[in-house]
């Protein structure tokens, strides 16, 4: 059980994310939607600590783990893998390599720094690479692949690191729509097969309705909305979004 | 319509509707061009001097035709895979120095930018530093020999090869190491598997530049007696055996093109 109590994060002036409270469990796929700029990606990076809470805290299954630190705070990245929306791959390293990186946090340093994997780690991430058809490429670059067969590589890199928990941010924004899907699929696999819980951000509202079990919507850094896709109704769609009055074009723009 | 268009495009932008001032062009390029006769006048440069050092240069030349290697084409591959092997070491040399200095001359390792500025500086004032001032002091101490050409390539080399070490670290994406260190791995791994598969190309590429120009510099060491190929040729230069110079010079452009040559397949390769 992932707890976020009075979650905030301060950028210079900008209250990015402001005082969030959440719970989320097993078999929940939580989507966190909201326009550009709502806090959704910083309140992600905030439950793994790539970005640090300016207030609040975070705890799994009753441990606080946002005062972690050194090897206690690479477990915890350990146990919640996060999924990027570019993918986040080493593009000169193979795919089998940048698969195996989800297991370096376990292995001993010198071993990892010599690149030595035993076979039962390598025989790990090859079924992993198959069980989302892209076992074929173990052995090309990184690089190479397009964007959907990339973000089925970090999905097995983030399936090697045993998660307890899956943090997507915008995981299908770069990808066309049948590279959504599939991409999309896997998260909803790994999370009723396996009983993880993930959390994902979206842009779109239609990816949103169709996979998740449960809405999140995020506005100006605070939670506007919680509970079932169904219950996004026009009233509360204008509260996320804004109504589409003209704007001046610079707000466009940024948003 | 266009009046009042033209009135309202000169209120927001005032200095876009007009044309550039040329004036400071033509007066630099003026201000160049006098500047140019005034030094051809302080160093003598007149077509009179040119002339007289033409005629000797044509008996020089003369006297050089047809190249013949003087029965010592042992000795002469053996100086030329000499200036190599000093031009590969002074690299290696150079290269395992930089490695350090440029990680910590990257602004992405000490973003403390007094610390970082002042490291810098430091570089770039060591590069003035050419590889024959270094071999010259280095001879004088050391002796006569490769030892002291070797040490003068690598020391001329570091400041540079460091900077750009240090510029390479900095133009790395961070991404993939953000997403190493999202898998929960150590920094030491985070470098391994996120930065240095994207730099190491970049810096064997420098390197093999630099071995390009350090053989070619290889030989102007030798002249100041640090051995290889140069010292044989100032050797026959020194007697006026032009024509053995000769030989020496056009073997010594052929190895310079290979070695060109081969380096750039490689530095296309890794690109």
């Amino acid at each position: 059980m992932l707890e976020l109590h009075g979650l905030s994060k301060r950028f210079g002036d900008t209250l990015a994310v402001d005082n969030v409270s959440l719970t989320c469990g097993p078999g929940e796929l939580v989507g966190i939607i909201g326009r550009s700029g709502a806090g959704k990606s910083t309140l992600l990076r905030m439950i793994n600590r790539l970005t640090e809470p300016t207030e609040g805290r975070v705890s799994w299954n009753g441990e606080d783990v946002s005062r972690l630190k050194g090897s206690g705070l690479r477990g915890w990245r350990r146990r919640c893998a996060m999924i990027f929306q570019q993918f986040n791959l080493c593009p000169r390293l193979d795919v089998i390599t940048n698969v195996l990186v989800g297991v370096i946090a376990e292995r001993p340093l010198p071993a990892a720094l010599v690149k030595f994997f035993p076979a039962s780690d390598r025989a790990r991430a090859i079924l992993e690479l198959d069980s989302l058809d892209m076992a074929h490429a173990a052995l090309q670059r990184a690089g190479t692949l397009s964007g959907g067969q990339q973000q089925r590589v970090a999905i097995a890199r983030a399936m090697l690191q045993r998660p307890e928990l899956v943090l997507a941010d915008e995981p299908v924004a770069a990808l066309d729509p049948v590279n959504a899907d599939v991409v999309m699929d896997a998260l909803a696999r790994i999370c009723h097969e396996r009983g993880v819980p993930v959390i994902v951000n979206l842009h779109s509202l239609e990816i949103a309705r169709r996979y998740c079990t449960r809405v999140v919507a995020m506005a100006a850094g605070t939670i506007v909305y919680d509970g079932p896709p169904s219950g996004l109704t026009p009233a509360v769609l204008e509260r996320v979004y804004g109504s589409r009055s003209p704007r001046p074009a610079s707000v466009v723009e940024a948003a | 319509m266009t009046v009042e268009s033209r009135s309202q495009a000169m209120a927001i932008a005032p200095q876009a509707m007009r044309a550039r001032p040329r004036l400071a062009v033509m007066a630099s390029i003026i201000g160049g061009l006098l500047a140019l006769f005034a030094m051809a006048w302080d160093l003598q440069l007149a077509p009179g001097s040119l002339f007289s050092g033409l005629d000797k240069l044509a008996l020089f030349g003369a006297a050089a035709i047809p190249p013949s290697d003087g029965g010592q084409l042992p000795r002469i591959l053996k100086a030329l895979g000499e200036t190599f092997a000093m031009a590969f070491a002074g690299t290696c040399l150079a290269a395992v120095a930089a490695l350090p200095l440029g990680v910590l001359g990257a602004k992405t390792v000490i973003s403390q930018p007094v610390v970082h500025f002042a490291f810098r500086r430091l570089l770039d004032w060591f590069r003035g530093v050419p590889a024959l001032v270094w071999a010259l002091i280095l001879v004088s101490a050391f002796g006569l020999g490769p030892f002291g050409g070797v040490v003068a390539l690598a020391l001329a080399d570091v400041p540079s090869l460091a900077k750009l070490f240090s510029e390479a670290i900095e133009n790395c994406d961070s991404k993939p190491m953000e997403g190493v260190r999202s898998a929960g791995a150590s920094p030491l791994s985070e470098l391994r598997y996120g930065l240095a598969p994207q730099v190491a190309p970049v810096m064997a590429s420098q390197c093999l530049y630099f071995l390009e120009g350090n053989f070619r510099n290889a030989a102007v060491l030798g002249i100041v007696g640090a051995g290889g190929i140069g010292f044989e040729l100032e050797e026959r230069i020194r007697i006026f055996a032009f024509d053995e110079a000769l030989f020496i010079i056009a073997l010594y452009m052929i190895c310079v093109a290979g070695l060109d040559t081969l380096s750039q397949k490689l530095r296309a390769r890794l690109a």
